[in-house]
């Protein structure tokens, strides 16, 4: 589904991402961790289209096409979905409203009949519930005044009413407690389908013992030192980062 | 620069060609007064970034066709369409003329009367108020009785144009509410008509005590067609005014409103929305006077600029001597879509008394680019993330729109604007 090779993308004159790699096929689930300033924010804004960041070499194709090439409505529409680290506050524009026109441009995107005011309602309630989410947020500005934890309830609130195809959770997991984290693990794991991938960028184990997930990456200086399984996550929960710098340099 | 004249015999032909009726006295001596100091200047520091040379020129022509201009054939189809946007009475001026709704709401606490009728002479020895006084075949009184109450707002319509040679035109509208009344009033300004037209008109109003007026005048002037507007509102004690202003349309705009606070514990809110593309000059210049405290007042204006084009703004809060307990706040945001956009935003606080507290702020900014990538990060194209962008930013003054039998016309009129604005027409 999504094919990076030796991707480097810089912001400015610096250089973030230097070579990276990874393969993320559909179905699976992926864990990127690494320490900060490692590039992790990076590679989900440059797979998202953010303007900020320059593509300097390599190429990412997402369902054979190259995604570099595409606006970021366009990577939306074709089903990519990320949730922000910090997702923005935009008074004055209601949270029904963006969600109404982000899921009938997605349905127009691909010659589906809009849905109208009653069946928007009707599912965004319904998963607003899944997520243990009042349905006034619906009538609120996009994430004007919310907490850190609504915010990111709201992302995977999106999320869920998107249904994209690759979702990228920037660090969805951070700053939540135990009840939050676990409404997001839930609605991550609803998405979860042989169709869809998934891409978690963490930097705690904690969100992994929820979603569990396929493959886990270190990521460091701005490419991938090392994959493994789930238990990866587990050992640098336990290690740290330093250990896997070491092993690589060695 | 040389000043901005008219030619007196021309000016005198014109004067005396209007009705005769009981205001004829008072005109010979407002143009009188106008001759003396024509049109201001850019030279006067309140008309600095205002240049009514073009305005002059209008008047000029048209004082040189004969003082005439047929009215715009269409103006009758353009009163019938704002007639069904809002369904609410309506006093129709035309060119300045009252041509309907005077039948409106006899013995109901609201009296209609012609300013002629009621020899009541125009004063306001403002130049561009002189003009109109000068000019003006007649004027609206609306006189609201004392405690009457009224849900159903009051429509000014003021529409002018003409279909060739230029027009000018004058309308002259006076509020009185009289103690413990209330009333709301939708002033309307629009122009149709292929000739260059230029509109000036004034507007006083008074509030009694213990009164209070809703006011939200709306401005969508045709696209090459100037205005001069001013409006002087005085507040008696404990009298409130809640008055919105939207400019929409217009070449050249220049509004002029001044609030003068005569007794205590008056509240005079006041909010405005100005939204200009490619070719307009949109000018704002608001006064309060703070005569005495406490009392309260509150401007809150934003504009939405696009395209090549200049707004002005200037906010002044003056607090005489005496005046303690004054609360006073003045804001000023713009939002600029394009480059070549201008604003001049002026805060202005004259402060001589001790017990006061005032506020001021300006700001001038581009669209969020965060808000931006986010809103594009969910599906939505450039065009509908940038008009989601800028019509949140001119929300919380349409929410904050005194009026709720307008607000639907309100978000109508300014998301209609704003697709023209960011659909490119005026980049």
């Amino acid at each position: 589904m999504l094919e990076i090779k030796d991707l480097k993308a810089s912001t400015g004159d610096t250089p973030i991402l230097n070579g990276l790699s990874l393969s993320v096929k559909a179905g699976e689930v992926h864990a990127i961790m690494g320490p900060n300033g490692s590039g992790k924010s990076t590679l989900a804004q440059v797979i998202a289209g953010h303007e900020d960041y320059v593509v300097t070499e390599g190429s990412v194709s997402y369902k054979g096409r190259d995604l570099l090439e595409l606006e970021p409505e366009e990577r939306a529409l074709e089903g990519i979905f990320l949730g922000f680290q910090y997702p923005v506050e935009i008074p004055g524009v209601n949270n029904a409203y963006l969600l109404k026109a982000a899921l009938n441009a997605k349905r127009k995107h691909h010659g589906q009949d809009e849905v109208d005011a009653f069946e928007f309602l009707k599912l965004a309630k319904e998963k607003m519930a899944l997520l243990g989410m009042d349905p006034k947020f619906l009538n609120r500005g996009v994430n004007e005044g919310f907490s850190g934890g609504e915010k990111k309830r709201n992302e995977i609130l999106q999320m869920a009413m998107l249904e994209p195809e690759l979702a990228i959770l920037d660090e969805t997991d951070s700053g939540l407690d135990i009840d939050a984290l676990k409404a997001v693990a839930h609605g991550v794991n609803a998405l979860r389908s042989p169709d869809r991938a998934i891409i978690l960028v963490t930097h705690y184990q904690r969100l992994l013992d929820y979603v569990e997930p396929d493959v886990v990456h270190v990521l460091s200086a701005g490419r991938i030192l090392h994959s493994g399984d789930k238990t990866l996550a587990l050992e640098l929960e336990e290690k740290g980062y330093d250990w896997v710098r070491e092993a690589a340099n060695a | 620069m040389t000043a901005l004249a008219l030619p007196e015999k021309a000016l005198a032909d014109a004067v005396r060609g209007l009705p005769d009726n009981a205001l004829a006295p008072n005109r010979a001596a407002a143009m009188e007064r106008f001759l003396e100091r024509g049109f201001p200047t850019t030279r006067n520091e309140d008309w600095k970034y205002t240049d009514l040379a073009a305005v002059a020129d209008i008047s000029q022509r048209w004082l040189e066709n004969g003082a005439t201009a047929p009215i715009a054939e269409s103006l009758g189809d353009q009163v019938a369409e704002i007639r069904a946007l809002l369904d609410i009475d309506w006093v129709v001026l035309c060119n300045g003329a009252i041509v309907d709704g005077m039948e409106l709401a006899a013995g109901e606490g609201l009296s209609l009367e012609t300013l002629s009728k009621l020899a009541h002479a125009p004063g306001y020895e403002h130049p561009l108020a002189d003009l109109n006084a000068a000019l003006l075949p007649d004027g609206l009184h609306v006189r609201v009785r004392a405690h009457s109450k009224h849900d159903r707002p009051l429509g000014l319509l003021i529409v002018d144009g003409a279909d060739s040679g230029p027009g000018v035109s004058q309308a002259r509208i006076h509020i009185e509410l009289e103690e413990g009344a209330q009333a709301q009033f939708v002033e309307y300004h629009t122009s149709v008509g292929a000739a260059d037209h230029y509109a000036n008109s004034v507007v006083e109003m008074s509030i009694g005590r213990g009164a209070s007026a809703d006011f939200v005048r709306i401005q969508g002037r045709n696209g090459n067609h100037a205005q001069t507007h001013r409006t002087a509102i005085r507040l008696d004690e404990s009298g409130t005014l809640r008055y919105s202003g939207f400019d929409l349309g217009g070449r050249l705009v220049r509004n002029d409103l001044d609030v003068d606070i005569m007794g205590r514990d008056a509240s005079a809110i006041i909010g405005g929305l100005y939204i200009a593309g490619d070719g307009q000059h949109i000018d704002n210049h608001v006064r309060i006077d703070h005569r005495v405290g406490p009392a309260r007042s509150e401007q809150a204006y934003r504009g939405i600029l696009g395209g090549r084009c200049r707004c002005v703004w200037n906010g002044k809060t003056i607090v005489q001597p005496g005046a303690d307990g004054t609360d006073a706040e003045q804001s000023d945001h713009n939002l600029l879509l394009s480059e070549r956009s201008e604003i001049d935003a002026k805060p202005e606080l004259e402060i001589y008394a001790d017990e006061v507290k005032c506020s001021h702020g300006t700001t001038v900014g581009q669209l969020d680019d965060a808000a931006l990538f986010y809103l594009r990060s969910r599906g939505l194209d450039r065009q509908d993330a940038v008009r989601a962008l800028t019509r949140a930013f001119g929300a919380s003054i349409v929410n904050h729109a005194p009026i709720a039998a307008v607000s639907g016309l309100l978000t109508d009129m300014v998301e209609k604007r704003l697709s023209a604005l960011t659909d490119g027409d005026d980049e």
